[in-house]
Protein backbone atom coordinates (compact mmCIF):
# COMPACT_ATOMS: atom_id res chain seq x y z
CA UNK A 1 0.00 0.00 0.00
CA UNK A 2 1.51 3.32 -0.92
CA UNK A 3 2.47 5.83 1.96
CA UNK A 4 -0.15 8.28 0.57
CA UNK A 5 -3.30 6.05 1.17
CA UNK A 6 -2.11 5.81 4.66
CA UNK A 7 -2.48 9.48 4.57
CA UNK A 8 -5.99 9.67 2.95
CA UNK A 9 -6.86 6.87 5.81
CA UNK A 10 -5.49 9.04 8.58
CA UNK A 11 -7.65 11.55 7.36
CA UNK A 12 -11.16 9.78 7.36
CA UNK A 13 -9.88 8.57 10.80
CA UNK A 14 -9.28 12.07 11.93
CA UNK A 15 -13.27 12.98 10.14
CA UNK A 16 -14.65 9.82 11.62
CA UNK A 17 -13.48 10.18 15.32
CA UNK A 18 -14.66 14.04 15.02
CA UNK A 19 -18.35 12.83 13.82
CA UNK A 20 -18.42 10.56 16.86
CA UNK A 21 -17.62 13.05 18.96
CA UNK A 22 -20.03 15.15 17.93
CA UNK A 23 -22.94 12.72 17.74
CA UNK A 24 -22.52 11.19 21.18
CA UNK A 25 -21.15 13.93 23.81
CA UNK A 26 -23.24 16.56 24.68
CA UNK A 27 -20.86 19.03 26.58
CA UNK A 28 -20.45 22.10 24.32
CA UNK A 29 -16.49 22.25 24.76
CA UNK A 30 -15.67 18.67 23.59
CA UNK A 31 -18.28 19.04 20.48
CA UNK A 32 -16.62 22.26 19.33
CA UNK A 33 -13.67 19.67 20.11
CA UNK A 34 -14.62 17.03 17.47
CA UNK A 35 -15.58 20.44 15.04
CA UNK A 36 -11.93 20.86 15.04
CA UNK A 37 -11.18 17.63 14.37
CA UNK A 38 -13.43 17.25 11.69
CA UNK A 39 -11.85 20.60 10.61
CA UNK A 40 -8.52 19.01 10.87
CA UNK A 41 -9.20 15.99 8.45
CA UNK A 42 -9.59 18.67 6.10
CA UNK A 43 -6.32 19.53 6.03
CA UNK A 44 -4.28 16.49 6.16
CA UNK A 45 -6.78 15.61 3.61
CA UNK A 46 -5.48 18.50 1.12
CA UNK A 47 -1.98 17.92 2.02
CA UNK A 48 -2.17 14.79 0.83
CA UNK A 49 -3.90 15.75 -2.46
CA UNK A 50 -0.97 17.53 -3.22
CA UNK A 51 1.56 15.11 -2.83
CA UNK A 52 3.74 14.00 -6.19
CA UNK A 53 6.15 10.86 -5.87
CA UNK A 54 9.57 12.30 -5.74
CA UNK A 55 8.53 15.85 -5.86
CA UNK A 56 10.17 18.75 -4.34
CA UNK A 57 8.29 21.62 -2.57
CA UNK A 58 7.29 24.35 -4.86
CA UNK A 59 9.51 26.76 -4.32
CA UNK A 60 11.27 28.27 -7.79
CA UNK A 61 14.01 29.78 -5.16
CA UNK A 62 16.71 27.09 -4.89
CA UNK A 63 15.70 24.39 -6.82
CA UNK A 64 17.01 21.36 -6.43
CA UNK A 65 19.71 20.49 -8.98
CA UNK A 66 17.68 17.57 -11.14
CA UNK A 67 14.36 18.89 -10.06
CA UNK A 68 12.05 21.50 -12.64
CA UNK A 69 9.25 23.52 -11.80
CA UNK A 70 6.99 20.51 -12.86
CA UNK A 71 8.14 18.07 -10.17
CA UNK A 72 6.65 19.85 -7.42
CA UNK A 73 3.94 19.43 -4.65
CA UNK A 74 0.55 20.86 -5.87
CA UNK A 75 0.75 24.76 -4.82
CA UNK A 76 -3.13 25.80 -5.18
CA UNK A 77 -3.61 22.65 -2.99
CA UNK A 78 -1.97 23.76 0.07
CA UNK A 79 -3.35 27.38 -1.12
CA UNK A 80 -6.70 25.68 0.39
CA UNK A 81 -4.92 24.05 3.03
CA UNK A 82 -4.31 27.80 4.39
CA UNK A 83 -8.04 28.99 3.62
CA UNK A 84 -9.23 26.10 5.35
CA UNK A 85 -7.22 26.35 8.15
CA UNK A 86 -8.03 30.26 8.46
CA UNK A 87 -11.96 29.08 8.11
CA UNK A 88 -11.28 26.70 11.11
CA UNK A 89 -10.04 29.34 13.15
CA UNK A 90 -13.08 31.93 12.87
CA UNK A 91 -15.39 28.59 13.30
CA UNK A 92 -13.41 27.99 16.54
CA UNK A 93 -13.69 30.77 17.70
CA UNK A 94 -17.17 31.79 17.33
CA UNK A 95 -18.14 28.85 18.52
CA UNK A 96 -16.08 29.70 21.72
CA UNK A 97 -17.55 32.47 22.44
CA UNK A 98 -21.09 31.46 22.08
CA UNK A 99 -20.19 28.28 24.12
CA UNK A 100 -18.87 30.37 26.87
CA UNK A 101 -21.77 32.91 27.02
CA UNK A 102 -24.48 29.81 27.49
CA UNK A 103 -22.29 28.29 29.70
CA UNK A 104 -22.85 31.88 31.70
CA UNK A 105 -26.41 32.05 30.83
CA UNK A 106 -27.85 28.49 31.86
CA UNK A 107 -24.95 27.36 34.40
CA UNK A 108 -24.35 24.35 32.41
CA UNK A 109 -22.44 22.91 29.35
CA UNK A 110 -24.45 19.98 28.97
CA UNK A 111 -25.94 20.69 25.69
CA UNK A 112 -29.31 18.43 26.90
CA UNK A 113 -30.22 20.42 29.53
CA UNK A 114 -29.93 23.61 27.42
CA UNK A 115 -33.84 23.15 26.68
CA UNK A 116 -34.15 26.30 24.15
CA UNK A 117 -31.37 24.25 22.04
CA UNK A 118 -34.28 21.62 21.22
CA UNK A 119 -36.10 21.93 18.13
CA UNK B 1 -17.76 12.60 37.29
CA UNK B 2 -18.62 9.76 34.52
CA UNK B 3 -19.81 11.18 31.16
CA UNK B 4 -22.60 9.54 30.22
CA UNK B 5 -22.88 8.58 26.33
CA UNK B 6 -25.64 10.62 24.08
CA UNK B 7 -27.46 7.77 22.04
CA UNK B 8 -24.27 5.81 21.34
CA UNK B 9 -26.61 3.25 19.01
CA UNK B 10 -26.98 6.28 16.92
CA UNK B 11 -22.94 8.01 17.36
CA UNK B 12 -21.82 4.32 16.11
CA UNK B 13 -24.01 3.66 13.13
CA UNK B 14 -23.84 7.15 11.57
CA UNK B 15 -20.14 6.72 12.37
CA UNK B 16 -19.38 3.57 10.91
CA UNK B 17 -21.75 4.51 7.59
CA UNK B 18 -19.73 7.58 7.16
CA UNK B 19 -16.25 5.17 7.53
CA UNK B 20 -17.32 2.94 4.97
CA UNK B 21 -18.31 5.36 2.56
CA UNK B 22 -14.96 7.07 3.10
CA UNK B 23 -12.88 3.68 2.86
CA UNK B 24 -14.53 3.17 -0.37
CA UNK B 25 -13.41 6.50 -1.58
CA UNK B 26 -10.06 6.64 -0.04
CA UNK B 27 -8.68 4.42 -2.45
CA UNK B 28 -9.95 5.59 -5.82
CA UNK B 29 -8.09 9.27 -4.60
CA UNK B 30 -5.45 10.27 -6.78
CA UNK B 31 -1.99 9.00 -5.67
CA UNK B 32 -0.26 11.83 -7.03
CA UNK B 33 0.85 10.14 -10.18
CA UNK B 34 -0.64 12.17 -12.48
CA UNK B 35 0.54 15.45 -13.81
CA UNK B 36 0.31 18.60 -12.07
CA UNK B 37 -3.00 20.49 -12.76
CA UNK B 38 -3.49 22.59 -15.50
CA UNK B 39 -3.97 25.52 -12.88
CA UNK B 40 -0.90 24.32 -10.55
CA UNK B 41 1.62 24.54 -13.66
CA UNK B 42 0.19 28.27 -14.77
CA UNK B 43 1.06 29.50 -11.06
CA UNK B 44 4.09 28.03 -11.15
CA UNK B 45 4.96 29.67 -14.94
CA UNK B 46 3.69 32.97 -14.05
CA UNK B 47 5.07 33.56 -10.64
CA UNK B 48 8.46 34.58 -11.89
CA UNK B 49 7.47 36.68 -15.31
CA UNK B 50 4.41 38.05 -13.57
CA UNK B 51 4.49 38.99 -10.25
CA UNK B 52 8.50 38.83 -9.78
CA UNK B 53 8.45 36.05 -6.95
CA UNK B 54 10.13 32.71 -6.38
CA UNK B 55 7.42 31.46 -4.26
CA UNK B 56 4.51 30.09 -6.07
CA UNK B 57 1.95 29.24 -2.85
CA UNK B 58 2.09 32.31 -2.22
CA UNK B 59 1.88 34.21 -5.75
CA UNK B 60 -1.56 31.82 -5.56
CA UNK B 61 -2.82 33.29 -2.12
CA UNK B 62 -2.52 37.15 -3.05
CA UNK B 63 -1.94 36.59 -6.73
CA UNK B 64 -3.73 34.28 -8.89
CA UNK B 65 -6.05 32.76 -6.45
CA UNK B 66 -5.89 36.75 -4.62
CA UNK B 67 -9.77 36.93 -4.89
CA UNK B 68 -10.21 33.96 -2.71
CA UNK B 69 -8.21 35.24 -0.07
CA UNK B 70 -10.11 38.24 -0.08
CA UNK B 71 -13.04 37.11 0.32
CA UNK B 72 -11.56 34.41 3.53
CA UNK B 73 -10.31 37.59 4.70
CA UNK B 74 -13.43 39.20 5.20
CA UNK B 75 -14.90 35.96 6.35
CA UNK B 76 -11.91 36.27 9.10
CA UNK B 77 -13.19 40.00 9.99
CA UNK B 78 -16.78 38.71 10.02
CA UNK B 79 -15.81 35.82 12.11
CA UNK B 80 -13.83 38.74 14.67
CA UNK B 81 -16.59 41.12 15.02
CA UNK B 82 -18.93 38.12 16.15
CA UNK B 83 -16.49 36.93 18.74
CA UNK B 84 -15.84 40.63 19.74
CA UNK B 85 -19.55 41.59 19.89
CA UNK B 86 -20.49 37.86 22.09
CA UNK B 87 -17.90 38.63 24.17
CA UNK B 88 -18.33 42.53 24.90
CA UNK B 89 -19.43 43.51 28.09
CA UNK B 90 -22.31 45.11 28.75
CA UNK B 91 -22.11 48.75 28.69
CA UNK B 92 -23.39 51.41 30.88
CA UNK B 93 -26.57 52.94 29.88
CA UNK B 94 -26.37 56.63 29.04
CA UNK B 95 -28.66 58.85 29.98
CA UNK B 96 -31.54 59.61 32.34
CA UNK B 97 -34.99 57.70 31.21
CA UNK B 98 -36.83 58.60 34.71
CA UNK B 99 -36.25 55.72 36.92
CA UNK B 100 -35.25 57.42 39.80
CA UNK B 101 -38.60 59.97 39.95
CA UNK B 102 -40.95 56.68 39.27
CA UNK B 103 -38.92 54.62 42.01
CA UNK B 104 -39.20 57.62 44.89
CA UNK B 105 -42.45 56.64 46.14
CA UNK B 106 -42.15 52.78 45.90
CA UNK B 107 -38.42 53.73 47.45
CA UNK B 108 -39.74 55.80 50.21
CA UNK B 109 -42.53 53.51 51.35
CA UNK B 110 -39.94 50.64 52.12
CA UNK B 111 -36.88 52.47 53.23
CA UNK B 112 -37.62 54.31 56.51
CA UNK B 113 -34.78 56.41 57.19
CA UNK B 114 -36.14 56.65 60.71
CA UNK B 115 -37.25 53.66 61.60
CA UNK B 116 -34.31 50.15 63.01
CA UNK B 117 -32.76 48.56 59.96
CA UNK B 118 -35.42 45.61 58.54
CA UNK B 119 -33.56 42.32 58.36
CA UNK B 120 -33.06 42.27 54.42
CA UNK B 121 -31.32 45.50 54.96
CA UNK B 122 -29.04 44.12 57.16
CA UNK B 123 -28.63 40.86 54.94
CA UNK B 124 -27.91 43.31 52.14
CA UNK B 125 -25.63 45.59 54.55
CA UNK B 126 -23.49 42.57 55.64
CA UNK B 127 -22.94 41.01 51.98
CA UNK B 128 -22.27 44.22 50.53
CA UNK B 129 -19.33 44.59 52.78
CA UNK B 130 -17.90 41.31 52.80
CA UNK B 131 -18.09 42.15 48.86
CA UNK B 132 -16.07 44.90 50.08
CA UNK B 133 -13.84 43.23 51.94
CA UNK B 134 -13.06 40.67 48.92
CA UNK B 135 -12.06 43.63 46.92
CA UNK B 136 -9.32 44.86 49.24
CA UNK B 137 -7.61 42.32 49.79
CA UNK B 138 -5.19 42.98 46.47
CA UNK B 139 -3.05 40.54 45.35
CA UNK B 140 0.46 41.60 44.98
CA UNK B 141 2.32 42.95 41.07
CA UNK B 142 4.08 39.60 40.66
CA UNK B 143 4.38 36.78 42.63
CA UNK B 144 8.23 37.79 43.34
CA UNK B 145 6.81 39.78 46.14
CA UNK B 146 4.41 37.31 47.85
CA UNK B 147 6.00 36.50 51.31
CA UNK B 148 7.46 32.85 51.61
CA UNK B 149 5.09 30.52 52.94
CA UNK B 150 2.11 32.45 52.19
CA UNK B 151 -1.09 29.92 52.01
CA UNK B 152 -2.85 29.33 48.69
CA UNK B 153 -2.87 29.55 45.19
CA UNK B 154 -0.91 32.51 43.62
CA UNK B 155 -2.90 35.88 42.94
CA UNK B 156 -0.35 37.63 41.35
CA UNK B 157 -1.62 38.68 37.79
CA UNK B 158 2.33 38.10 36.32
CA UNK B 159 4.31 35.34 36.74
CA UNK B 160 8.02 35.09 38.37
CA UNK B 161 10.79 37.01 37.62
CA UNK B 162 11.97 33.82 35.78
CA UNK B 163 9.16 33.94 33.36
CA UNK B 164 9.31 36.72 32.84
CA UNK B 165 13.23 37.10 31.88
CA UNK B 166 12.83 34.03 29.75
CA UNK B 167 9.70 35.88 27.70
CA UNK B 168 11.31 39.14 27.25
CA UNK B 169 14.44 36.78 25.38
CA UNK B 170 12.19 35.27 23.79
CA UNK B 171 9.20 37.24 22.50
CA UNK B 172 11.67 40.11 20.25
CA UNK B 173 13.48 37.14 19.09
CA UNK B 174 9.77 35.56 18.12
CA UNK B 175 8.57 38.84 16.93
CA UNK B 176 11.71 39.37 14.55
CA UNK B 177 11.23 35.97 12.67
CA UNK B 178 7.49 36.63 12.68
CA UNK B 179 8.08 39.81 10.63
CA UNK B 180 10.92 37.97 8.38
CA UNK B 181 7.93 35.64 7.20
CA UNK B 182 6.14 38.30 6.35
CA UNK B 183 8.97 40.54 4.37
CA UNK B 184 10.98 37.86 2.57
CA UNK B 185 7.96 37.23 0.13
CA UNK B 186 10.50 35.59 -1.94
CA UNK B 187 10.48 32.57 0.21
CA UNK B 188 7.70 30.41 2.24
CA UNK B 189 5.61 32.50 4.69
CA UNK B 190 3.31 35.36 3.81
CA UNK B 191 0.70 37.49 6.03
CA UNK B 192 -1.08 34.47 7.83
CA UNK B 193 1.64 32.09 9.64
CA UNK B 194 3.43 35.94 10.48
CA UNK B 195 -0.16 37.40 11.97
CA UNK B 196 -0.18 33.89 13.62
CA UNK B 197 2.94 34.35 15.26
CA UNK B 198 2.03 38.10 16.23
CA UNK B 199 -0.83 36.39 17.76
CA UNK B 200 1.94 34.26 19.93
CA UNK B 201 3.94 36.84 20.69
CA UNK B 202 1.02 38.46 22.55
CA UNK B 203 0.04 35.75 24.27
CA UNK B 204 3.17 35.03 25.74
CA UNK B 205 3.61 39.00 26.67
CA UNK B 206 0.27 38.48 28.16
CA UNK B 207 0.61 35.36 30.46
CA UNK B 208 4.19 36.47 31.88
CA UNK B 209 3.58 40.30 32.46
CA UNK B 210 -0.36 40.16 33.15
CA UNK B 211 -3.63 41.90 31.39
CA UNK B 212 -2.22 45.21 32.75
CA UNK B 213 1.23 45.46 31.32
CA UNK B 214 -0.26 44.66 27.91
CA UNK B 215 -3.47 46.63 28.08
CA UNK B 216 -2.30 49.97 26.31
CA UNK B 217 -0.74 48.35 23.56
CA UNK B 218 -3.69 45.50 22.87
CA UNK B 219 -7.01 47.54 24.27
CA UNK B 220 -9.96 46.47 21.90
CA UNK B 221 -9.75 50.84 20.92
CA UNK B 222 -6.47 50.32 19.90
CA UNK B 223 -6.32 47.24 17.81
CA UNK B 224 -9.64 47.59 16.00
CA UNK B 225 -9.09 50.64 14.01
CA UNK B 226 -5.72 49.17 12.82
CA UNK B 227 -8.08 46.02 12.06
CA UNK B 228 -10.54 47.93 9.75
CA UNK B 229 -7.64 50.19 8.48
CA UNK B 230 -6.27 47.08 6.88
CA UNK B 231 -9.50 45.75 5.58
CA UNK B 232 -10.02 49.09 4.28
CA UNK B 233 -6.35 49.05 2.44
CA UNK B 234 -7.06 45.03 1.02
CA UNK B 235 -9.91 46.51 -0.44
CA UNK B 236 -8.48 49.58 -1.77
CA UNK B 237 -5.60 47.39 -3.48
CA UNK B 238 -7.73 45.38 -4.98
CA UNK B 239 -10.37 48.10 -6.37
CA UNK B 240 -6.88 49.96 -7.67
CA UNK B 241 -6.29 46.69 -9.43
CA UNK B 242 -9.54 47.14 -11.39
CA UNK B 243 -9.35 50.38 -11.97
CA UNK B 244 -5.30 50.88 -13.28
CA UNK B 245 -4.73 46.92 -14.58
CA UNK B 246 -8.60 46.13 -15.22
CA UNK B 247 -8.61 43.32 -12.72
CA UNK B 248 -9.33 42.59 -8.89
CA UNK B 249 -6.22 42.69 -7.35
CA UNK B 250 -4.01 42.68 -10.41
CA UNK B 251 -0.16 44.18 -10.30
CA UNK B 252 -0.33 48.05 -10.25
CA UNK B 253 3.40 48.27 -8.89
CA UNK B 254 6.39 47.96 -9.86
CA UNK B 255 8.49 44.96 -10.17
CA UNK B 256 11.36 45.12 -7.76
CA UNK B 257 14.34 42.69 -8.97
CA UNK B 258 13.34 38.97 -7.70
CA UNK B 259 14.44 37.75 -4.41
CA UNK B 260 14.46 41.10 -2.68
CA UNK B 261 12.56 42.26 0.03
CA UNK B 262 10.38 44.18 -2.17
CA UNK B 263 9.82 41.85 -5.32
CA UNK B 264 6.59 40.76 -5.68
CA UNK B 265 4.48 44.15 -6.78
CA UNK B 266 1.03 44.14 -5.38
CA UNK B 267 0.99 40.45 -4.24
CA UNK B 268 3.73 41.46 -1.45
CA UNK B 269 1.77 44.76 -0.47
CA UNK B 270 -1.40 42.29 0.19
CA UNK B 271 0.85 39.97 1.82
CA UNK B 272 2.08 42.63 4.59
CA UNK B 273 -1.81 44.26 4.94
CA UNK B 274 -2.91 40.33 5.66
CA UNK B 275 -0.20 40.33 8.33
CA UNK B 276 -1.79 43.50 9.69
CA UNK B 277 -5.32 41.94 9.28
CA UNK B 278 -4.60 38.50 11.02
CA UNK B 279 -2.15 39.34 13.77
CA UNK B 280 -4.93 42.44 14.74
CA UNK B 281 -7.87 39.88 14.07
CA UNK B 282 -6.68 36.92 16.15
CA UNK B 283 -5.52 39.68 18.78
CA UNK B 284 -9.31 41.15 19.18
CA UNK B 285 -10.76 37.67 19.10
CA UNK B 286 -8.13 35.71 21.69
CA UNK B 287 -8.29 38.90 23.96
CA UNK B 288 -11.92 39.03 23.52
CA UNK B 289 -12.59 35.67 24.64
CA UNK B 290 -10.12 35.59 27.64
CA UNK B 291 -11.75 39.17 29.04
CA UNK B 292 -15.36 37.58 28.76
CA UNK B 293 -17.02 38.72 32.08
CA UNK B 294 -19.26 37.15 33.96
CA UNK B 295 -22.75 39.22 33.94
CA UNK B 296 -24.83 38.23 31.54
CA UNK B 297 -27.07 35.52 34.19
CA UNK B 298 -27.70 38.06 36.74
Amino acid sequence: MPVIVANYLCAALLFCLGLFTLLTRRNLIKMVMGLSLMEASTYVLLLSLAYRPGSTAPVLLDMPPGKSPEQVADPVLQNFCLTAIVIGVAVTGVSLAVVVRLAQHYRTLDADEIRELRG
Amino acid sequence: MKERNHRPAVGWVCTLATAAVLAVVVFSLPRGTGPLPAIARYAMQVALPRWGTTEPVSEIVYGTRGFDTFGETFLLLAAVVGVAIVARSREARRGFIGEEVAGRREEAAVDKPDGPPSRDERVAERAEEQERGDESETAPDTPDRTPIGAPGPETAEAMTVVVRASVRFAAPILTIAGLYLVAVGYSPGGGFPAGAAMLGVALLAYVSLGYRRVEPVLRPDVVEPIELAGALAIAGLGLAGLLLAGSFLANILPLAAPETILSGGTMQAFSVVEFVEVATGLIIAVFGLLGMRDEWCR
